[in-house]
């Protein structure tokens, strides 16, 4: 399996697009309508509660968070509750389970999501790591990175959100995955500056590359989202 | 016929999952691979299309359930089919309540940290053939305790819902038939349960019942100090007499000439623990060179039922960790995957957590193979019991300077004795000893591998 993966980066888009956008995503590449795809993303605040999502674990009432214009959205990944805000990449694998490494074993799937991000971050200089039980990238007992994956016809979609410079302060509106004895950072808090978003993004892709074992090609921009997808 | 959905196999290391939403109501027509019920893992939520075109003829298992890999969810009924008048009736197919029926003891971070459970997961992993009549009314769980005593579910009385035969049941069923196999042998007679058949003896005799206080203690002779047995120590117990009574322990040893891995792991120990801050044991050497050898001797990465054995294709090393509250035995999951100081690293969380109660229920599960050391607290040689349904455990001693013959002259050399205990009813001795072998040249030769896995 050498056919490239398609990177898309798609800037700021709200998050119910987004959603909307990676459901058609899923069913034309069921259907083969187009190939493995990447969208790089960043979403203004919102809070998504996952299928293992719990109310304990929202630490602001849902009125109060909307009054702020954050939006909370239930959606079908697995996982708890998550954040999203500007600062954050969020990337959105849309591929095909059969042509990844790890086939159908979707504990692997996840353990190389976060490999791809362990190696971006290492590029850093930043030693980042994995902390079982839990999912996600860790540095020391702080979370870098959160991971939520749903499948559909044997199709990932949702995918991992890497703090690059979000505002920490918006993680107290949520216990994140429902952890609370641990800590979130971002590659600002630990490298001391964050990395440019273009760089990083590079960085992600050759990682990605190097983990699936796969070409993985910058694709130009959509804008807007497309109705239809084609390969 | 009608087509059953059942818990595909998601990953060597998924081996249940809950049912999230049935995507499809009974009764309702399906198109093939059209999801229909969501199956939620950890971190992963997995929509299962249909494996074929019909109509959703019967949810087995309610939204919110906890399933096994090889459970069926429900059943399709393809054109013109209608459900088995039987099948309409019957209590709802292998299901489970809410909580996990063989729940191992609560992995309370805080509280009594748990011993290892046999693994109930195991059941799930080992694709249980479609439950068909009778055996429907028991859940996985209970279907295997059942396979592995050779019992009949209809011999036990059920006390769950709907006359459902539980784990408990079936425990006590045992329970009360060896209280009356001993019967003859001048213990107190007691009536057998109702059921209970004699002819059908458990293979695997479950641990067996302690003596009696009365038995040696002497009132008021000489002072003794009597302290309730912790969760802890019960279940430690429980599960060394499980592996005492289940395999058929056999041990076999080699010396080892560590010198060459004393150098390495000396000049190694001061940077890693400058750089990285993690003490350079000997374990994840011996982690590494175990996981080589079990790849080219797989039988010692597997475990057995009557009828099976399962290779294992991941590499999952317990490591035996001694603290005060009693033996733990965490596992490093994937070491396979992992360079030394990853190993390293994790071995010391690991040790960190089991000594500070800190364990999850994963830290402590799926492993395949364990390592236990001895030689931390001087023993020389040991003969370690196998952390069943694993077949094999490796025993490290005390590394000490010995003499030995080399070139026929006596030297001194770092030497350590290993000793492996393996199963014998699925080990043959010729691989063992070869694995063990294989283990000792990793050791005395390390520089000509580990460099690639540093």
């Amino acid at each position: 399996m050498t056919s490239p993966i398609a990177a898309y980066d798609l800037g700021r888009i709200p998050y119910r697009e987004a959603l909307e956008f990676q459901r058609r995503a899923v069913m034309a590449r069921a259907s083969e309508a187009c190939g493995d795809a990447i969208y790089f993303v960043e979403h203004d605040p919102v809070l998504t509660i996952g299928r293992a999502g719990r109310a304990e674990s929202l630490r602001v009432s849902e009125r109060e968070l909307r009054a702020r214009g954050v939006d909370v959205v239930s959606v079908e990944r697995g996982g708890d509750i998550t954040y999203h805000g500007p600062g954050q990449i969020v990337a959105y694998p849309i591929v095909a389970l059969s042509g990844l490494p790890s086939g159908l074993d979707l504990h692997r799937y996840l353990r190389d999501l976060e490999e791809v991000m362990i190696r971006a971050i290492a590029t850093y200089g930043l030693s980042a790591a994995r902390r079982p039980p839990y999912t996600g990238v860790w540095v020391g007992d702080q979370k870098v990175a959160a991971i939520g994956v749903a499948v559909r016809r044997w199709v990932a979609f949702h995918g991992f959100a890497l703090n690059v410079d979000p505002d920490l302060g918006h993680f107290d509106w949520i216990h994140p995955c429902g952890i609370r004895h641990l800590g979130v950072a971002s590659l600002r808090t630990l490298l001391g500056e964050a990395p440019p978003r273009r760089e990083l993004l590079d960085r992600l892709r050759q990682s990605f590359a190097q983990v699936w074992d796969r070409p993985v090609t910058e694709a130009p921009s959509l804008s807007p989202l497309p109705e239809t997808l084609h390969a | 016929m009608p087509v059953t959905i059942v818990v595909p196999q998601l990953g060597e290391s998924v081996v249940e999952g809950t049912v999230g939403k049935w995507l499809k109501k009974e009764g309702e027509p399906i198109a093939k691979d059209e999801p229909i019920v969501e199956i939620i893992t950890d971190k992963i939520n997995i929509e299962l299309p249909a494996p074929a075109a019909g109509t959703l003829g019967k949810i087995t298992v309610p939204e919110g359930t906890v399933a096994q890999v090889g459970q069926q969810l429900g059943v399709i009924l393809l054109q013109g089919e209608s459900l088995p008048a039987g099948a309409q009736a019957a209590p709802a197919g292998p299901q489970q309540s809410n909580a996990r029926p063989p729940a191992p003891p609560a992995p309370s971070p805080a509280g009594g940290a748990p011993a290892r459970e046999p693994a109930p997961a195991r059941a799930g992993a080992a694709v249980a053939e479609a439950p068909s009549g009778e055996d429907q009314r028991v859940s996985p769980a209970v279907r295997k305790l059942l396979k592995e005593h050779s019992l009949d579910v209809s011999g036990i009385r059920g006390s769950g819902m709907g006359g459902r035969v539980t784990r408990e049941d079936v425990l006590n069923h045992i329970e009360a038939g060896k209280v009356a196999a001993s019967a003859g042998a001048g213990a107190p007679a007691r009536e057998p349960a109702p059921g209970a058949a004699p002819g059908r003896a458990p293979v695997a005799p479950q641990p067996l019942k302690p003596v009696p206080a009365a038995a040696f203690a002497q009132p008021g002779s000489r002072e003794e100090v009597v302290q309730p047995l912790s969760n802890v120590r019960k279940k430690i117990a429980e599960n060394m007499l499980r592996s005492r009574h289940s395999a058929a322990h056999c041990s076999t040893w080699d010396e080892v000439d560590m010198t060459a891995l004393v150098e390495m792991r000396a000049r190694l120990k001061e940077r890693i623990k400058t750089t990285y801050g993690v003490n350079l044991t000997y374990t994840p050497f011996i982690m590494k060179a175990v996981v080589r050898a079990l790849r080219e001797f797989p039988i010692l990465n597997a475990s057995m039922t009557e009828s099976e054995v399962h290779y294992k294709k991941y590499y999952n090393i317990g490591v035996a960790v001694h603290r005060e509250q009693g033996l733990i035995v965490p596992v490093v999951h994937d070491a396979d995957r992992k360079t030394l100081l990853q190993l390293a690293q994790e071995i010391e969380d690991l040790g960190g957590r089991a000594r500070a109660d800190k364990l999850t229920l994963n830290d402590i599960q799926g492993g395949t193979f364990t390592i236990t050391n001895a030689g931390m607290f001087g023993a020389t040689a040991s003969t370690p019991i196998i952390n069943y349904p694993e077949v094999g455990v490796l025993g490290v001693h005390l590394i000490q300077e010995r003499p030995v013959v080399r070139d026929h002259r006596i030297v001194i050399r770092q030497m350590m004795t290993l000793v492996l205990s393996f199963d014998h009813r699925l080990v043959d001795g010729t691989p063992a000893v070869q694995f063990l072998h294989r283990v000792k040249e990793l050791l005395e030769d390390p520089e000509s591998w580990l460099l690639d896995s540093i």
